[in-house]
């Protein structure tokens, strides 16, 4: 069997376990994390098309991901216009932001891209904050009831447990794989490398830079504002700090730096080590483990201190786990990853 | 009608004139020589052709059409790409698909772009390194991956700025070779070169710039036995 028929077949083993989880596990919990996995995918391969094979950081991608989010939520809460419909009023002015920040920016040479995309972030976030009779304000929008999505008379789902929400995320997360894989081996995946690569190499090999620099944040972005509908509709609720903050858009380039930049699989693998991590930590699951291996004991000096502070030092744990990476895996695991081979390889030969 | 007609182009930084007032125009099929002392302004030429920077004053006119405000992007697409003096590899890609990046202006199919490019690097002798990093390469083998990656724009008229530059006598006479097997192809060229022998070889006629200005033009005999040529860029390796 040669590789790439190695390689079809785990695809397809994996992407059938994965169908067919909802029927062998039951517990919510188990459901829930898999659901933020596939959140955490959309969203890292999203930014990778952008920033990982085009080379232009964004560090404002809750721009597109609240934008999605309360686009959706807005229209369902204020005028009763179901989820599916309201995704797409979503995309539509996630485009919009996205090539007005986009036309801008992109005739520019130099760090005005990375500088924008922050300070558009923070103007929405603002207007979410402040526009109160379109989002609530401060307070967010709370929507607990999903119509029932049919076809014809038949009732599909009525989304009352996760199952629905975890299939719609793994088709999501599914669909940016398919779109990043079809970049990276198309026409768009060259000139987005090249421009990354060497702009004036680029230009002078005539490739219009600011069009496809457009092109790449129109799929990104869009992209983006599905994972930040599915999680609206997903969570039942949006406020500016949840979808717009900063730090969301710091943890959508996370995902992906660690993961590694310019590869399909390396936002996999940086959701597969970001989700649990801060779920654990989230949930104080270190000092659990800590305790439990007997390391520490609960009430010592050391356990309360940990009990009490490791929950919130999910930002500075996350702060010290990108400069480990950045020093030791310059590519992300994907780098390390490849790197391995390559030498296993090499001893082999 | 000449394929190249370079009308009083201008070019200041400033208060510095890096061309002034610099006309001639080409034949097609014949390789020009460009030479001129180091900051004569042969690079500013070759970026006011092809785009990178609008002449400050003057005209660029190719195959007819004026070429004034066009970016490079849209100069490549008409027919007219140049190399850079210092290479721009993309590095982290391999030799045959940073050809590609090339081929692709001329095609939308990554497989057509891939035969273009492969053919190309036959062109310069580089198919054994097709799957290799470009970053890795050896400075010879960067200057050869810029004229393949040029060539696979399928261009009308290729700019080449010292590609022989930093390479060994051996690696030269390669490159002189290339030049001549794309002449016979009937693909017309402007070359800048420092190395007088070699330019003398390949070209049918030679531009001399110095201080931004065009000193004199003519063939490769006459521009080596004018007085005012041995006087300002000869006078030095040939007194
Ligand atoms: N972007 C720029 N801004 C300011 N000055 C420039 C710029 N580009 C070139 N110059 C100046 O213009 C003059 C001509 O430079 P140019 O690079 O065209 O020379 P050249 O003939 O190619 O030299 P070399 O043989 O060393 O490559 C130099 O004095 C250079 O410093
Ligand atoms: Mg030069």
């Amino acid at each position: 069997m040669n590789k790439r028929m190695l390689k079809a077949a785990i695809g397809l083993i994996v992407l059938a376990g994965l169908l067919v989880v909802p029927r062998f596990v039951e517990s919510p919990y188990a459901l829930h994390m898999m659901i933020l996995l596939f959140l955490s995918v959309s969203q890292g391969q999203s930014w990778n098309i952008l920033g990982g094979y085009a080379g232009q950081y964004s560090v404002g991608h809750a721009a597109y991901f609240g934008v999605g989010a309360y686009t959706t939520m807005m229209l369902m809460y204020s005028k009763q216009v179901a989820p599916w419909v309201g995704v797409w009023a979503g995309v539509a002015a996630v485009i919009a932001v996205a090539l007005v920040i986009g036309s801008i920016c992109f005739r520019l040479r130099g760090p005005y891209f990375v500088l924008a995309s922050i300070a558009v972030a923070e103007i929405m976030r603002l207007s979410a904050i402040n526009l109160t009779t379109l989002t609530n304000g401060a307070e967010g929008i709370l929507v607990t009831e999903i119509p029932a999505f049919k076809i014809g008379e038949r009732v599909v789902t009525d989304f009352l447990t996760k199952v629905p929400f975890y299939y719609i995320g793994l088709f999501l997360a599914l669909l940016t794989l398919a779109i990043a894989y079809w970049v990276q081996h198309s026409k768009l995946g060259y000139y987005f490398q090249a421009i990354r690569e060497d702009q004036d190499a680029a230009h002078s090999l005539g490739i219009h830079i600011s069009v496809y620099k457009n092109i790449g944040l129109v799929i990104s972005a869009v992209l983006t504002s599905l994972a930040g509908s599915f999680y609206g509709i997903y969570v039942g609720f949006v406020d500016p700090p949840t979808v717009l903050g900063l730090d969301v858009s710091v943890q959508i380039m996370l995902i992906c730096i660690i993961g590694g930049m310019g590869t399909i699989w390396g936002p996999v693998l940086g959701s597969l080590l970001l989700v649990p991590l801060s779920e654990a930590l989230r949930s104080n699951m270190i000092t659990e483990g800590l305790v439990k291996i007997g390391l520490v004991s609960a009430d010592s000096k050391v356990g309360l201190f940990l009990k009490e502070n490791l929950a919130h030092a999910h930002v500075l744990i996350y702060g010290i786990l990108v400069v480990l990476v950045i020093l030791f895996m310059p590519d992300g695991l994907m780098g390390f990853v490849k790197k391995l081979a390559s030498r296993r390889k090499r001893e082999a030969a | 009608m000449p394929i190249l007609e370079i009308k009083n182009v201008s070019k200041f930084f400033g208060g510095l004139a890096a061309n002034s007032d610099v006309s001639f125009s080409m034949e097609q099929g014949m390789i020009m020589g460009l030479i001129g002392p180091n900051g004569a302004g042969k690079t500013t030429l070759f970026n006011c052709i092809t785009g990178y920077y609008p002449p400050s004053k003057g005209e660029v006119i190719f195959n007819g059409r004026r070429m004034n405000g066009l970016q490079p992007d849209k100069v490549c697409k008409l027919g007219m790409v140049r190399t850079w003096q210092k290479v721009r590899p993309l590095a982290k890609l391999s030799v045959v698909d940073n050809v590609m990046v090339g081929a692709l202006v001329r095609t939308i199919s990554l497989k057509t772009a891939r035969d273009m490019a492969m053919e190309q690097l036959k062109v310069v002798r580089m198919e054994h390194r097709a799957d290799f990093l470009a970053g890795g390469l050896p400075i010879g083998e960067r200057k050869k991956l810029e004229v393949a990656r040029a060539l696979a724009t399928q261009p009308k008229l290729l700019l080449l700025d010292e590609v022989m530059g930093g390479l060994n006598p051996a690696e030269s006479d390669e490159i002189i070779q290339l030049i001549l097997d794309i002449k016979a192809q009937g693909l017309t060229q402007m070359v800048i070169e420092h190395d007088m022998k070699a330019i003398m070889r390949i070209s049918d006629r030679i531009v001399v710039l110095t201080s931004g200005e065009k000193l004199t033009e003519g063939t490769p005999q006459e521009v080596v036995s004018n007085q005012d040529v041995i006087d300002a860029y000869l006078g030095e390796s040939h007194a």
